[in-house]
């Protein structure tokens, strides 16, 4: 199996190893910083799938194109941070990541409401929705639960995604 | 399979990425604007103890989507809720594979409520990569799959 230091980013979910943090010294963000961070709202956007992309994130999927201008389900993940106007880098930078390393992937939930479509012009709004600071009790190593939530809707204004992603920070 | 046939307990038909390719995971971080490393960069990550790039958290639970849409039809899938419990690998054989738990009426349509999960190939055996839930409406169309 593997050895060594393992890395994470926000797209895959592999667990950190990183030198324990030093709550006196080592953490970029406080408490209180952290639980600032809920409500904090994204700018705001719209976005607009196109064929192109989504033939290409189809194709990376092994499935086949999609009939109808349908959009594959998996867009979920990066439509909504990009159209929310932020970005991945961003994201880490709000939770106050240092590095990729220090960033774990607990999980999606993700709801479809109605069917995504290539050419619709989808407004995207979302925020920061919940924040938790936790020390494990057998190494004393400090994590934040870092949680945002994004929604879609159509031009008519009709939900029609909802997203929120769990990700963990290691201090 | 139609709706009369499904009832808690019916196995998904399972779905499986025979080798995740790293030049899919370059055109996936290129659409997620993901700029770090490990996803396309081997040089990058054998300092840190890695010989293999590693996927990306949308494709492995697309391949559990795949599953459910090849099941249900490509308009079916209404709600995913997973939690990531091992990372994926370039070259990796995975299968996806689900279990009804439940089914209800909501809106006017049959929903399923499954177990699902993406499990690595090791051999005669399997290691979970991916574990959660998905709800998915029948009776839709069922498209051919493919790698």
């Amino acid at each position: 199996m593997l050895a060594g230091p393992r890395l994470a980013s926000a797209a895959c979910n592999v667990i950190a190893l990183r030198p324990m943090s030093d709550p006196s010294t080592g953490l970029a963000m406080t408490e209180d910083d952290l639980h600032t961070l809920v409500g904090r709202r994204f700018p705001g956007g719209t976005r607009t799938i196109a064929h192109w992309e989504n033939w290409l994130l189809t194709d990376c999927t092994g499935f086949d194109q999609l009939p109808g201008g349908l959009v594959h389900p998996i867009a979920l993940f990066h439509v909504p941070i990009q159209g929310a106007g932020t970005s991945i880098a961003e994201l880490f930078e709000i939770s106050g990541a240092q590095g990729a390393g220090s960033v774990g992937l607990d999980g999606y939930d993700w709801e479809y409401l109605a069917p995504m479509r290539e050419g619709v012009e989808y407004r995207v709004e979302g925020s920061v929705t919940e924040v938790e600071r936790t020390v494990s009790a057998d190494t004393g190593r400090i994590a934040d639960r870092f949680v945002y939530s994004i929604e879609l809707t159509d031009p008519e204004g009709v939900l029609t995604a909802r997203i929120t992603n769990h990700w963990r920070i290691r201090r | 399979m139609n709706e009369v046939d499904i009832e808690i307990g019916t196995e998904i038909p399972s779905w499986t990425m025979e080798f995740v390719d790293p030049q899919r995971m370059k055109t996936m971080a290129a659409i997620l604007r993901d700029p770090y490393e490990v996803h396309w960069d081997h040089e990058a990550i054998r300092p840190l103890g890695f010989d293999r790039v590693i996927n990306q958290g949308p494709l492995n639970l697309s391949y559990a989507t795949n599953m459910l849409m090849a099941w249900q039809g490509p308009a079916s899938v209404r709600r995913l809720n997973v939690r990531f419990t091992q990372p994926v690998f370039e070259g990796d054989h995975l299968v996806s594979r689900g279990t009804v738990t439940a089914i209800d009426e909501v809106d006017g349509e049959q929903r399923a409520t499954c177990d699902i999960h993406l499990d690595r190939r090791l051999g005669d055996t399997d290691e979970v990569v991916m574990v959660g839930t998905a709800v998915v409406a029948l009776g839709g169309d069922n498209p051919s799959t493919s790698q």
